[in-house]
């Protein structure tokens, strides 16, 4: 079997081409678009700042799609775990001061997302409903929830759609600064968070079953996996990193909850997860890359280049690391 | 007279390897002509070009003396030729009018009283009967193959091949089935069955060819030949047979008595089947597919619920422990479909060497799995039948059908098994492979172990097994004493007339 | 509630329903021949964007929709070689789909003239009301009664079995996913017209409920139609029903929003009765 054929680099070359070609139509040369997207992500202490900031909540939640897929699931409702894990975790926060509060706030962010998969969960398992599309009700669901109760019973004096800020002794604090960068714990959590995930997967029973869940779902059964069990296992643990994304994402960085708080987060979690591949370590570099693009694309619109780069980059992305990664192999009979 | 079809130096590989090789095949019409050879040796390969599903790499295809190439199936079924494949073609989400016609409507628009009309007059003429509006999904095995038949006659093919026809049917069914594909061959059809039972080719066909390893070995007519030599032309050597009856059984391991479970669609699908399985003895479950067989395998794996009787272990009760526990107190697996229930093909083999025991001591220890435990398991399972492999981390995938069934069986023999359940574990091996699979099932056994053999082939189980019982209808059946080995007997049980 | 009331209710329920119709069964193509499309909201996005452009650079309407669906077929056939060329996951080339309309939609309409500013010419919506019904009443028809629909049911249920019948499953999922690419293409340019001019993702979402109203109906025409009518109700309601007090409960419109994403949940959780997705879904 080899590892790629020439649809395949014929795909690549086709995808970046026309990335190029667009670039081009709006006048910009791609070769100084790619420099300012490096420069503008990663050129100076502030992009740097700025890359890690949007880095921290793709990583945490690109690491809950991640668990998910491994059981075989689309989590595309990260954005609406997200979003009710944030909003929860600010009420918390605003009720409780201190580091109690903050860790109140990261205890319901996670509640909140994983009772928000839930039902995703229980519905795949016990119903054989389609995640994908329970998720994205879901995300829609949540979505109205969150602009109701901000603009309603949560909202801020004198402001149409936001929290009151949060205290500031339940702020995730910074471990390092050299202003304008900041390195906040909230990013190193992440990191341990991705030791913690690797170490369930490859080295605990529990791991081992998710992993067949996902690998091989009617093997899992037979070999004595409580395979609806670990769906919803796996959904709600899912939802739940996703709810805690956004609560530190309040507590680290953000310390109140509005609309339009999340930038798709929640989405661009699913690139993370595909491209981080087999492993959680992967969703380092993975986060990373995305938390670089995203800053990247708004400081090129500098060039005139509008924003939707990012989407389209995004797609590319997805698309070409799909076709190689993701292709089933034939069956051989 | 040409020969209806003449396939000349056809040859084909997969990969590296070679499926035929330069093989010659011709059929002349008249009576049912056989093609036969181990699992293996290129019998649906070389139908499979016949009617261009497949591509040769060299060779030539003639039909009624013109040479022809086929791009896809649609052409050679275009050209008269018509095949059923081993797991049918038919869908069950259709109805059975709507299978009939499929690929071959004739018309934009379906007609659905004008081809009901034709359809109809098409069973007829076999004698079948179908309520052509029903799902496909309510036929037996039988009637399924009733409405292949009946689908090669609405596509007026001329040449039919019929792949191993008689794999899901009772004796009865099959005896039945060769009557009316004599019927066809008389009136001017050619009939081309692959098989490998060749007491169906003693009875009932003309002509036979003989493949092994992808190469024609011989080309009788019936009346020629011996169900003997068919035999040894088949296998090319004489093959040891496994021990048997040594066994001398001792305390029950298995005991499932009065077991009620709910098929698919929420009948009971077992009506209350009771039998023992002691320790130290082979026993085998013959059935026709479809009788409560799966149900049965997955109520003592406990992956189906029971919904009334008991299921002891050893002596204990498990009936409402949970599958995982079942493993742990000994029970074992060779599931059914490899592919799909044995394996993990993307995971490695040391992976797979875990699956169904990951709960199992020593490969568990408290929540952590032990990885040095679960690659030397891998190591033992890889070399009991010499599993050929390239390394124990490379993916299942990388092992052929025949080496993942060597692997999958010799992993039930793991980490002191008490209770054996096999379904079909011969599946796609070679009479070697079988007499090995067996071998292993009786050293286990001999190590007090109980194992019971799920098989539709009833000739594999009498030859194989201590004793055989039968399932029928979701009821197990003793043979009477001193029938055990009985074909007759079995084979009127099987159909449920005693 | 007036005789004007109850007659607002009907048009607005079928100027909110329409363009879910038309993208339902654009997403039942699709799905009844075994491909799973979550792609649809990233189709009615390139042609509602394809058209509003092409229009107002034209200023012609037909050129607008014919530009606007042939974009949308484009993009469907992209997901076509996507999972049938290069067996990628259904799920994930929806997704790569969505970015991409997402991202070039406001690329096109940043980059080339104003496009956001001005009207593009546009056609009476009452012209797709009626390509909806008649959709409809095709494909009901072509899925139950022709030769396509059997291949369609057939591919879509066992894609290897129907390839022994002679039949090119692949060939009949490109065929199929132009079809999507049509019906998806016209709710897109329905939604334009209704807004007749273009606002980045102006689609809200409206694909998945089309998408959601699919599956609610049980991948059956006539169903996903009622479906359909029955969201573009909520909608309606919610828009009349906006700050008026309902049974005495102040109703916020939010809660309006969510109710076809609840209905859906509370339908996949077989609470409505159990509907069976075609068997080949997502086989490659």
């Amino acid at each position: 079997m080899k590892a790629f054929g020439w649809k395949q680099v014929a795909l690549t070359v086709a995808a970046f081409g026309f990335v190029a070609l667009t670039l081009i139509a709006v006048g910009v040369m791609p070769g100084e678009a790619a420099m300012e997207l490096v420069r503008g992500s990663m050129g100076t202490k502030n992009a740097w700042n700025e890359t890690l900031k949007l880095t921290t909540p793709l990583l945490i939640a690109g690491l809950a799609v991640f668990i998910a897929l491994r059981a075989g699931l689309f989590n595309i409702g990260a954005e609406g775990q997200l979003l009710v894990g944030g909003l929860c975790g600010t009420v918390v926060a605003l009720n409780v001061e201190g580091v109690l509060g903050t860790v109140l706030a990261c205890l319901a962010g996670l509640v909140a997302g994983g009772l928000w998969a839930l039902p995703a969960g229980l519905i795949k398992a016990y119903r054989n409903g389609h995640e994908v599309i329970t998720t994205i009700m879901l995300n829609n669901i949540a979505a109205a929830l969150v602009a109701g109760l901000v603009a309603g019973p949560l909202r801020q004096e004198g402001m149409s759609t936001s929290t009151e800020v949060v205290a500031e002794s339940t702020w995730l604090p910074s471990l390092y600064e050299n202003v304008p960068f900041r390195l906040n714990i909230a990013l190193v959590g992440a990191l341990l968070l991705v030791w913690g995930v690797a170490v369930w997967i490859k080295r605990t029973v529990a791991g081992y079953e998710l992993s067949a869940t996902g690998a091989n779902p009617k093997a899992a059964a037979t070999a004595g996996v409580e395979v609806k069990r670990v769906t919803v296992r796996a959904m709600t643990v899912s939802g739940a990193l996703s709810g805690l994304a956004g609560a530190v994402q309040v507590l680290a960085y953000e310390h109140n909850f509005y609309v339009g708080f999340s930038s798709g987060f929640g989405f661009d979690a699913l690139g993370v997860a595909l491209l981080a591949g087999g492993s959680p370590w992967g969703a380092i570099p993975s986060a990373l890359l995305f938390g670089a693009l995203s800053k990247g694309t708004t400081s090129i619109q500098v060039l005139g280049v509008p924003k939707g780069l990012s989407g389209i980059l995004l797609g590319v992305i997805i698309i070409v690391f799909a076709a190689y990664r993701y292709r089933r192999v034939k069956s051989h009979d | 007279m040409t020969p209806v079809v003449r396939m000349s130096g056809v040859t084909h590989s997969f990969g590296a390897l070679a499926a035929l090789e330069s093989v010659d095949f011709e059929v002349a019409t008249g009576s049912v002509y056989a093609l036969v050879g181990e699992n293996g040796a290129g019998k649906t390969t070389l139908m499979r070009v016949l009617y261009g599903a497949l591509r040769p790499d060299a060779g030539t295809i003639e039909v009624e003396g013109v040479e022809r190439k086929w791009r896809s199936s649609a052409d050679a079924i275009a050209h008269g030729i018509g095949m059923v494949s081993q797991h049918y073609s038919i869908i069950p989400e259709l109805t059975c009018l709507q299978n009939l016609v499929l690929g071959a409507e004739g018309s934009f628009v379906i007609h659905g009283d004008a081809f009901r009309e034709r359809a109809t007059r098409l069973g007829s003429k076999m004698g079948f009967a179908f309520d052509w509006d029903a799902e496909a999904s309510t036929l037996s095995p039988a009637g399924a193959q009733k409405l292949e038949i009946v689908k090669l006659l609405w596509r007026e093919s001329k040449i039919m091949v019929l792949d191993e026809p008689t794999a899901m049917l009772s004796p009865a069914d099959s005896d039945a089935l060769y009557a009316s594909l004599k019927q066809l061959a008389s009136e001017g059809a050619t009939v081309i069955v692959v098989t490998h039972r060749i007491p169906e080719v003693m009875q009932h066909c003309g002509r036979v060819t003989v493949l092994r390893g992808g190469v024609k070995v011989a080309d009788r007519a019936v009346a020629e030949t011996s169900a003997h030599e068919l035999a040894e032309l088949i296998v090319g050597h004489s093959v040891s047979r496994s021990p048997q009856g040594a066994a001398d059984p001792g305390e029950p391991m298995l005991e499932v008595s009065g077991l009620v479970v709910k098929g698919e669609r929420k009948d009971d699908a077992l009506k209350g089947a009771s039998f023992v399985v002691r320790s130290g003895e082979v026993v085998g479950l013959a059935g026709v597919d479809g009788n409560g067989q799966r149900e049965l395998f997955h109520a003592l794996v406990g992956t189906l619920p029971a919904a009334g009787g008991t299921v002891l272990l050893g002596g204990s009760d498990v009936t409402r422990v949970r599958s995982r526990d079942r493993f742990v107190r000994g029970v074992r697996l060779i599931p059914e479909d490899r592919h799909e229930e044995g394996v993990v093909e993307d995971w490695s083999l040391v992976d797979n060497a875990a699956l169904g025991l990951q709960h199992v001591p020593p490969l568990i220890n408290g929540v952590w799995a032990d990885l040095a435990r679960r690659q030397a398991l891998a190591l033992r399972v890889a070399d009991r039948f010499k599993t050929k492999h390239q390394g124990l981390h490379r993916s299942m995938r990388s092992l052929s059908g025949g080496n993942q069934q060597r692997f999958v069986a010799a992993r039930a023999l793991e980490l002191d098994p008490r209770v054996i359940l096999a379904f079909q574990p011969t599946r796609g091996l070679d009479i070697d492979g079988t007499a090995q699979v067996y071998a292993s099932l009786r050293e286990a056994a001999r190590g007090g172990a109980g194992v019971l053999v799920v098989s539709f082939d009833l000739d594999e189980l009498l030859e194989n097994c201590d004793r055989t019982i039968v399932i029928h209808a979701g009821r197990v059946h003793e043979p009477t004493p001193g029938q055990g080995h009985d074909r007759q007997a079995i084979g009127r049980l099987m159909v449920g007339a005693s | 509630m007036t005789d004007a009331w109850v007659w607002l209710l009907v048009v607005n329920t079928v100027t909110l329903s329409s363009p879910l119709v038309l993208a339902a069964l654009g997403g039942l193509c699709s799905e009844r021949s075994g491909v799973i499309n979550i792609a649809l909201e990233g189709l009615m996005l390139t042609a509602a964007c394809v058209t509003a452009t092409v229009g107002v650079v034209t200023g012609s309407a037909l050129l607008g929709l014919a530009a606007g669906v042939g974009a949308a077929i484009v993009m469907s056939l992209l997901h076509a070689l996507l999972t049938q060329a290069f067996s990628i996951d259904h799920i994930v080339s929806g997704m790569a789909i969505n970015a991409l309309a997402i991202g070039g939609t406001n690329f096109l309409a940043k980059s080339l003239a104003d496009v956001s500013q001005e009207k593009a010419p546009v056609f009476d919506v009452k012209l797709y009301w009626a390509l909806a019904i008649v959709a409809v009443v095709w494909i009901a028809f072509y899925l139950g009664r022709t030769r396509g629909g059997l291949h369609l049911t057939a591919v879509g249920n066992d894609p290897d079995k129907s390839r022994q019948m002679g039949l090119d499953p692949v060939k009949v999922r490109y065929l199929a996913l132009v079809g999507t690419g049509v019906l998806a293409g016209l709710a897109g340019t329905l939604i334009l017209s209704n807004a007749q001019s273009f606002s980045d993702g102006m689609t809200g979402g409206r694909g998945f409920i089309a998408l959601a109203a699919l599956i609610l109906g049980g991948w059956r025409p006539w169903h996903a139609l009622g479906a359909c009518v029955l969201f573009g109700l909520f909608s309606a309601l919610q828009i009349q029903l906006q700050g008026q007090p309902i049974l005495g409960l102040d109703v916020p419109s939010d809660a309006w929003t969510a109710l076809p994403y609840l209905v859906t949940i509370i339908a996949l959780a077989g609470f409505l009765g159990r509907n069976r997705p075609p068997s080949g879904l997502g086989r490659p």
